[in-house]
């Protein structure tokens, strides 16, 4: 099972690919919309690649309450776990 | 804007009301009574018994669409009899193609009719609310409508009915337009658009005068008889954008480019027409 530490560089790769963003700008107190301007449409293709990275059934009901990127490596770790 | 108003408050203007104004309010008032109460009526006989059909649910939506078709297109006919409006809808011949998206702005409540109502079995991004609304909730379920929210959920069912082959009328707007402001689009259509969609299909739409705008109530009726002119675009090169692209990207420059594509066309045909452009 990958470290948090892997995980949230996975996220920096793919954010970085979808949208642009300098790596250095996420870190887990990062707000996906009010900082990166990821909004609804955008999460159903990053929830696209998490989809693909965790290999898990994941459903966009998973990340209704997801605000951060902290909040997402929880969900992450989450899916991982089972 | 170039369009009479029904009140100038304060204003000494005298506004023209014409083509049998008083009779079009009548026929207004008829048209849209009509239409609720038969929505109702097949509300609680039609759509029900079509719930209790030993069908499968992709048959029995199908069959729905189809009733809402069939009214909507009565619906309208009802109000052209009854001389509330008049329309041309050109190339209507190019809707209703398997895997079609079909684009549509939304100056008024009567787009959503003519859209379904001259669509074979057309689908459709619906508002959720209307799930909830007793008037409305045993029609979108029997049609097996998408809900436009949340939007994840709204992508997925937008694109598997695509992918099961139905026409998908989509309003890009969200909302009905607001009038004088300038043409927005939500990047929702476009998204599905890359997902899913094997045409996508523009229709601009102008009405004149406005009329059924977003808040404005059904009997405020406009001074003069309003035109619906519905014009069905060529397709729009959907290939261009899928281009390897990562799809946030793809979706931002299809939804630039709709968008730049309405506003043009919207100009041109307001120019054309000898009036204010509406963007």
């Amino acid at each position: 099972m990958p470290s948090r530490e892997d995980i949230l560089a996975h996220v920096r790769d793919v954010l970085h690919e979808l949208f642009q963003v300098d790596p250095a700008r996420v870190t887990p107190e990062t707000h996906l919309y009010n900082d990166l301007e990821i909004d609804s449409i955008d999460a159903v293709d990053l929830i696209d690649r998490i989809r693909r990275y965790t290999g898990k059934k994941v459903s966009g009901e998973d990340f209704r309450s997801v605000r951060t990127i902290g909040d997402l490596l929880n969900v992450i770790e989450r899916l991982l776990a089972k | 804007m170039a369009i009479l108003r029904h009140e100038l408050p304060g204003s000494a203007s005298v506004v023209l009301r014409i083509d049998h104004f008083y009779w079009r309010w009548f026929g207004t008032a008829v048209g849209f009574g009509t239409f609720g109460l038969f929505g109702l009526l097949i509300g609680l006989t039609f759509f029900p018994l079509l719930w209790l059909a030993p069908l499968g649910a992709q048959r029995r939506h199908a069959l729905g669409r189809r009733l809402v078709q069939g009214c909507f297109r009565t619906f309208v006919g009802l109000l052209h009899q009854l001389g509330v409006l008049s329309y041309d809808f050109r190339d209507v011949q190019r809707l209703g193609r398997p895997g079609q998206l079909i684009l549509a702005n939304h100056p008024s409540l009567m787009d959503v009719v003519f859209l379904i109502g001259f669509t074979p079995a057309a689908g459709c991004v619906v508002k959720s609310a209307l799930w909830r609304n007793p008037f409305t909730a045993g029609v979108v379920r029997a049609a097996g409508y998408v809900r436009n929210a949340p939007t994840d959920a709204m992508i997925e069912g937008a694109a598997a009915a695509l992918d099961a082959g139905q026409a998908l009328i989509m309003f890009p707007e969200g909302t009905r337009s607001t009038p004088g402001a300038p043409l927005q689009f939500h990047r929702g259509a476009a998204a599905v658009a890359l997902r899913a969609a094997r045409f996508l299909t523009p229709v601009m739409i102008r009405v004149e005068p406005l009329t059924l705008t977003k808040h404005e109530p059904w009997f405020r009726i406009p001074p003069r008889r309003p035109h619906f002119a519905l014009q069905v675009g060529e397709d729009l090169p959907l290939g261009d954008f899928q281009d390897g692209r990562p799809a946030p990207q793809a979706s931002r420059a299809l939804n630039d480019a709709m968008l730049a594509h309405y506003r043009q066309c919207l100009t041109q045909r307001a120019g054309a027409a000898g009036t204010a452009a509406p963007v």
